[in-house]
């Protein structure tokens, strides 16, 4: 096993690892008082309505409409809705850029399962669904590279010339766009030294199998391969997991509106959060740093009784 | 302007020109405006005011360098509070995603209204105060946050000229979060700004005089915001009884403390002082309707309003405990909210998560109810009695934070003739703020009624006049219904102040009065429009 392929493993291990502990995170916070926004999809109502549109609505069994949030959520993700809504002129290059995200995302599965199959004796050569997934890799990847650049490219020029932007950006935005853009050109690059990606599959194949690479790795692979795994590695710890926050944000936030019906669950989490002690300072909250916790600072009127007319 | 500049030491950040402002519609298209007031000499030696030369919260500056030492570690203090979860699991699990995904594309700030009638000012743009907290955050909060914190983004000074605008910055947004409804990530900046509020109030006592000494403050110790106590207002419902009386020729007795009612109504309080003719169209309607419900005199049951939700969790939750408990004990079976828009998202919504479920009281808003009566045809309407346009605002706690949206469109169209009921563009979920909310219409400290005049509210009559070009004449009475008393408060500031019903006959009014004045048996109009005593003089 080369050097390469443990640089891999322990990337692939750093990305794990944060990415775990970032769902975590977030998972394990206090369920927070409610602060949805509407329209809420799934409550299925095109004008943005809610449940609270109807008279006794706590007495009526609520319908989920599960297909309308799906309706949602796929053309969002897919195409960046919300931005081409709401700020057309940065998405004319951020969904290129993410759309190449996603190609190159799907031309690496191709090719890690092209691997796969070839480790079972199925080259492209020699087998209809190894071509298949060789072709698909491309179909996916070629594209990705260029749909990349282009969205790099004009994302950095924005981010420059935008005064909007340039005044929130920072050296390490540049760094993170620049990063991207030159993995996705070295990609494009290796591309045309390789064009069925016989070297980029013998190296998956590598790593699948702990063995030794079969096919030599030219220079600009190699640093393909090292701005990849580099990556790969500092993604979880950047606010470019924006997956993460879009889940949670989305789900757990802006749509939560689950209304508390007694649910024996959301019933336990209140107490254990009532029980939580406070150590805001200001001297009506009447914290005592930390003596009083939140069930005896709202359930006391510091100016009750006093001077009442 | 980037972030870091809020610590500059400048005797002035930004200066809000009069010429720099988008025009209004017609007939407001050359209106000379009348600038933002500066501060006398003795108010700016006293005041914090370097933010953009307005003051919002009339907050005196640190006499010695300890003191606003002392100040500046508060706030870091409190900061570091906000991210726990012992004291703030209210809203932890969005905050923090807040301050970690903001991927700085400035989506949001198109969508704000302050951020657009200020001229584009960058100090309001929704990412700005937002950033400014999570640079503080990272560079003094976090581990490791001096290494590389420029090329990381986040070499900020953390100086008393940084906390105190903020603290001023904090009060320039009216937490419609138009901003958050936009952001392709979900990152909601307008939570980051009630956050910052909470900083300021729950750690450092700093708060809008008008929200919390003469807000909250007054509210858990007289029963009412407005300072009416719990005698009083048994004496002015009975002068609501004469006023009915007067006004209908119907004698209604309105129920007060009925234990076992199926209703207990609240309404802000403010409605029984500025407009009362609000409870008393609640009155007509329910008692015409044969609805079962009730008053309450007690202390804070008379009164909906909660602006703890602005910037105080724990004044929230004193206040919205009080609501539920009066409701409890006076056994009814639900709470109806009038016509109040914060009152509905902090009763309904945000309190809904404070108690085990079993102790939560249900609670509806009056808009769902009043459209339940309408269909239920309890109450013959006459549309041709409303025979004139009307517009309907709105407000984002009832409709985009807590989507009720087709009531009191269902309301208007039953008791307007056809076509005289219009839209403002955008409306429904997408609307935009009065300019009054996050307790702005209230809040008149300082200079900041120039502030709201020129910039909060600006959006908002821009929406007005637009919903009735083509009927300019002031001659044609046009009315804006608005359900909430906050934004009829911000609403009737600004056609005061642009003497817009004089220039074009637009006046507001809220959604009962107008279903009262459509009444069938209401034999002499309900709604009065300016200059209608004169009139009968």
């Amino acid at each position: 096993m080369g050097f390469l392929q443990i640089l891999t493993y322990l990337s692939g291990l750093v990305f794990v690892i944060g990415f775990a502990a970032k769902l975590l995170k977030y998972a394990t916070m206090p369920m927070h008082v409610r602060w949805e926004l509407y329209p809420i999809p799934h409550e299925g109502k095109e004008w943005g309505g809610s449940f609270y549109e109807e008279i006794d609505h706590w007495k009526k069994t609520r319908h989920i409409d599960h297909m309308a949030q799906y309706r949602f959520m796929v053309p969002e993700i897919l195409f960046i809705r919300a931005l081409h809504e709401d700020n057309r002129s940065l998405w004319y290059w951020s969904f290129p850029f993410h759309m190449g995200l996603y190609l190159c995302i799907g031309g690496l599965v191709f090719l890690g399962l092209g691997a796969l199959v070839q480790i079972f004796g199925m080259a492209p050569e020699n087998s209809a669904l190894a071509s298949l997934l060789q072709s698909l890799t491309t179909v996916f990847a070629v594209p990705g590279y260029i749909l990349g650049t282009i969205g790099v490219v004009g994302l950095t020029v924005k981010r420059m010339t935008d005064s909007g932007l340039a005044d929130v950006s920072a050296g390490i935005d540049f760094m993170n766009l620049i990063w991207l853009g030159l993995l996705f050109v070295t990609g494009f690059i290796v591309w045309l030294q390789d064009p069925g990606f016989l070297v980029s599959r013998a190296f998956f194949q590598s790593l699948i199998t702990f063995g030794p690479m079969t096919e030599p790795m030219g220079a600009i692979h190699v640093v393909n391969l090292l701005l990849f795994i580099g990556f790969w590695a500092y993604f979880p710890f950047t606010h470019m997991t924006h997956m993460v926050s879009k889940y949670f944000m989305w789900d757990k936030v802006k749509w939560d509106d689950d209304p508390n019906k007694g649910d024996a669950g959301m019933d336990s989490k209140i107490k254990k959060y009532l029980a939580y002690p406070v150590t805001w300072a200001a001297a009506h909250v009447g914290a005592e740093g930390g003596k009083k916790n939140w069930a005896d600072v709202a359930t006391s009127n510091p100016w009750e009784n006093k001077d009442q007319k | 302007m980037r972030p870091e500049e809020i610590s500059k030491k400048t005797e002035q950040l930004v200066t809000i020109n009069t010429e720099d402002l988008p025009p209004l519609p017609y007939p407001y298209e050359n209106y000379e405006e009348t600038p933002i007031t500066p501060l006398k000499e003795e108010q700016k030696k006293k005041w914090e005011h370097s933010l953009d030369g307005v003051s919002a919260l009339t907050l005196p500056k640190p006499e010695t360098p300890e003191e606003e030492e002392r100040l500046v570690k508060a706030f870091l203090s409190g900061l570091g509070k906000l991210m726990t979860k012992e004291n703030n699991w209210t809203f932890l699990q969005p905050l923090m995603l807040s301050m970690e995904y903001c991927a700085k594309c400035q989506t949001c700030a198109d969508a704000c209204p302050a951020f657009e009638m200020s001229g584009r000012k960058d100090i309001y743009r929704p990412t700005f105060r937002a950033d400014v907290v999570r640079k503080i955050a990272k560079k003094y909060l976090s581990k490791g946050g001096n290494i590389l914190a420029h090329f990381r983004g986040h070499d900020i000074d953390l100086n008393w000229d940084t906390v105190a605008r903020l603290a001023e910055l904090s009060y320039r947004c009216t937490l419609c979060r138009r901003c958050a409804s936009v952001c392709p990530v979900g990152v909601d900046n307008g939570l980051m700004n009630h956050e910052l509020r909470k900083i300021f109030s729950q750690e450092m006592g700093i708060a809008g005089p008008e929200i919390h000494e003469k807000g909250s403050v007054k509210h858990l110790k007289f029963g009412s915001s407005t300072g009416m106590t719990t005698a009083a207002v048994a004496d002015i419902i009975e002068y609501l009884e004469d006023d009915i009386e007067e006004k209908t020729g119907k004698k209604i007795k309105i129920p007060l403390n009925k234990k076992g009612a199926e209703i207990l109504l609240i309404h802000n309080a403010g409605e029984f002082m500025a407009w009362p003719e609000n409870p008393m169209a609640f009155a007509i309607l329910f008692d015409a309707a044969g609805i079962d419900y009730t008053l309450s005199t007690e202390l804070a049951g008379y009164d909906a309003v909660n602006y703890g939700l602005w910037y105080d969790d724990v004044q929230f939750a004193r206040v919205a405990l009080k609501h539920l408990e009066i409701a409890r004990d006076l056994g009814v079976k639900k709470i109806v909210i009038g016509e109040c828009g914060h009152a509905h998202k902090a009763l309904s919504v945000i309190a809904d998560r404070l108690l085990p479920g079993a102790q939560m009281i249900p609670r509806e808003s009056s808009y769902t109810l009043l459209n339940e009566i309408v269909k239920s045809g309890k109450i013959k309407f006459d549309p041709s009695k409303n025979d004139f346009p009307v517009t309907l605002h709105d407000p984002c706690n009832v409709v985009r934070l807590m989507g009720i949206v087709k009531p009191q469109r269902e309301v208007l169209n039953a008791i307007f003739p056809p076509g005289r009921f219009r839209e403002m563009e955008p409306h429904g979920v997408e609307n935009y703020c009065c300019g009054g909310g996050s307790g702005f219409a209230i809040m008149s400290s300082g200079n900041f009624p120039d502030w709201k005049r020129l910039v909060s509210g600006r959006k908002k009559l821009s929406q007005i006049l637009n919903a009735f070009q083509g009927e300019m004449d002031p001659s044609i009475r046009k009315m804006v219904c608005a359900p909430c008393s906050n934004c009829k408060g911000q609403i009737r500031d600004m056609l005061e102040s642009y003497e817009v019903f004089e220039k074009t006959g637009i006046w507001y009014t809220g959604m009962v009065e107008l279903m009262v004045n459509a009444m069938v048996d209401q034999k002499k109009p309900f709604l009065e429009w300016p200059g209608d005593e004169d009139d009968d003089d």
